[in-house]
């Protein structure tokens, strides 16, 4: 029952906030995704799954490698939104080519940004690909 | 008189709001009641200004970023370290140092679902002796991105700029080139705006207030609040096509179809507004939440009117000034605002301001759906940029909302600068922490509730 319960630690590397906008929703009750026993957590050491959004700035870069570095194995790395699948508006801008991009995520969820149906399917995608990790015995 | 005279001179005849630089000019940027203008002087040569934030620090940012990104140099500027990292590197944090003073560092990355900045506090026991709040992670560069962009098209890329302000930008954006190009939107389009503007700052107020209410640990108030944005997000996907409102306002008109279904929205406009109602009436009558938004980050006058401090933040210390009913634009010149005030400046005052424009715009929204009855929209005006600069003003949902365009031959951006209400008013979040408490950070915190995107840009 409680397979694809999942913590999840977001983290952004300079997106425009609209994507947060859209993460937050996930707690309101339209969306309510405790339901799915899923819970947006305070700190990376608690986090299976790491959402990712904006292209990545230089003063990002560091602490976005750490707090990755700080998160049990296995665990899964989700991109939110075109910033961070490197298909945004600042691609040729002095930023990075998208954050889920360079931290290598395993699941891309595309929209400018997307909406929290999009990415609530993108979560679910993470959530079993963590529990085929899990089962594998990996990490 | 020298530049520096005239720009200290003028800042008692207009409202200074800014300062930018390019590769050429140092630009001053003022609000009048004719609408924004700047004073600009030449750099040439060597590049050298005396630093006007020693005698006015609202120009702190300012000069730090011209400094950084554009080697002006400044003489006597009071606080010397670069605005933003430089190669990664954040600059150190300032603190403060004494007995029993002991400094922690919260971020970049948050522990909510929030932007990335960094925040130094200096504290002694629990008061908050200084807080530096440190921005400039999320900096992607966008200015130097345009530069040499087909200035009309770019306006998707300035949607994108921020998420909680992109109407608001959008709108100032359009202004700019339509003014250029000696373009004048329609009535009907100005009507559009309007909508899209106010129902921005609606969802943008609503979060503000839930998160006040987050910040004093009242779980009902929050989620009341958390599902009133919500509808208010699908009232404007509704309308306009995104929950965001990203491109419904673009140069020439309106970026695409929008207000469809005029019926079915005033029929949730309604319902909505009745709901939005209750949620503020109850809210504001929960006494045991509301004592603690009293007192809570308060901010002084003077200080407010030292940093220039915009919007509701200022407005909630006893300033006056709101865009729309202080030069008026498109459709604000007929529906002017009841301009929402308060005096004591504290958390409790910010909620205040922010409760009554919430509901003047669902006043406003009522008002233009109604005068556009079953008017049809027009589609997109030419616009052709012509080579100049125009510099716009909107009031957002924090407050003014610059946008100084330059536009060179074949209608391409040459510069671009956004001054955002946000960039303006986050020096003062530090300073209202001086003397609270550490656990009331958050709550003072989202009694501003500030962008970092815009800011950082």
């Amino acid at each position: 029952m409680f397979r694809t319960s999942i913590g999840i630690r977001h983290l952004v590397c300079g997106s425009c906030n609209g994507c947060e906008h859209e993460m937050n929703a996930l707690n309101n009750t339209f969306y309510d995704i405790t339901q799915d026993g899923w819970d947006l957590v305070a700190s990376p050491r608690h986090a299976d799954v790491v959402t990712v959004t904006g292209p990545m700035t230089d003063a990002m870069r560091m602490a976005a490698k750490s707090t990755l570095e700080a998160v049990p194995q296995p665990s899964v790395v989700v991109a939110i939104g075109d910033c961070a699948t490197g298909e945004g508006p600042w691609q040729s801008a002095p930023a990075g080519a998208g954050a889920g991009i360079e931290l290598g995520a395993d699941v891309l969820v595309r929209g400018c940004p997307p909406a929290p149906d999009e990415i609530r399917a993108g979560l679910r995608a993470a959530a079993e690909l963590l529990d085929s990790r899990r089962s594998r015995g990996h990490g | 008189m020298t530049f520096y005279e005239d720009v200290r001179a003028e800042c008692a005849d207009g409202v200074p709001a800014g300062a930018y630089a390019d590769a050429d000019f140092a630009h001053y940027v003022y609000l009048s009641r004719d609408g924004p203008y700047a004073l600009s002087c030449s750099l040439d040569g060597e590049r050298r200004l005396k630093a006007v934030s020693k005698a006015v620090p609202l120009f702190s940012w300012d000069e730090r970023e011209m400094a950084q990104d554009w080697a002006v140099r400044f003489d006597g500027l009071p606080d010397d370290r670069p605005l933003r990292a430089q190669h990664g590197e954040m600059p150190a944090a300032r603190i403060a140092s004494g007995d029993g003073i002991m400094r922690f560092v919260v971020g970049p990355v948050h522990a909510g679902i929030i932007e990335c900045g960094r925040f130094t506090f200096s504290s002694g026991g629990e008061t908050v002796v200084h807080l530096d709040a440190q921005l400039g992670y999320a900096h992607r560069g966008v200015e130097r991105a345009l530069v040499g962009a087909p200035a009309v098209q770019a306006a998707s890329k300035v949607a994108r700029i921020c998420g909680g302000c992109s109407a608001a930008r959008s709108y100032a954006y359009a202004l700019a080139l339509e003014a250029l190009a000696g373009v004048e939107p329609e009535p009907e389009i100005d009507l559009a705006r309007l909508i899209a503007a106010e129902l921005e700052r609606a969802y943008n107020h609503l979060a503000d207030l839930a998160a006040s209410a987050s910040g004093a640990g009242y779980a009902v108030g929050f989620a009341r609040g958390m599902a009133l944005k919500e509808r208010a997000m699908r009232l404007s996907r509704f309308a306009y096509g995104h929950r965001l409102l990203f491109d419904a306002i673009a140069p020439g008109g309106l970026g695409r179809r929008v207000l469809e279904d005029r019926v079915q929205l005033g029929t949730e406009l309604a319902e909505f507004d009745r709901d939005v109602h209750a949620y503020v009436k109850s809210l504001f009558a929960n006494t045991s939440m509301t004592s603690r938004w009293e007192r809570a980050g308060v901010v002084a006058p003077e200080t407010l009117q030292a940093f220039g401090a915009v919007g509701p933040a200022v407005r909630a210390g006893g300033g006056s000034i709101d865009v729309r009913a202080f030069v008026p634009y498109g459709a604000y010149r007929r529906f002017s605002p009841t301009v929402a005030r308060a005096a004591a400046s504290d958390a409790f005052a910010r909620a205040e301001v922010k409760r009554d424009e919430l509901l003047e715009s669902l006043l406003l929204i009522r008002r233009a759906l109604h005068e556009l009855g079953n008017a049809s929209l027009p589609p997109p005006q030419f616009v052709e940029p012509q080579p100049g600069m125009a510099l716009k003003v909107v009031e957002g949902p924090r407050g003014t909302e610059f946008v100084a365009v330059h536009v060179g031959q074949g209608s391409r951006i040459e510069r671009i600068h956004v001054i955002s209400a946000s960039y303006r008013n986050w020096p003062l979040v530090a300073r209202a922490m001086d003397n609270n408490i550490v656990p009331d950070f958050p709550l003072v915190n989202k009694s501003f509730n500030l962008c970092y995107a815009c800011a950082d840009r």
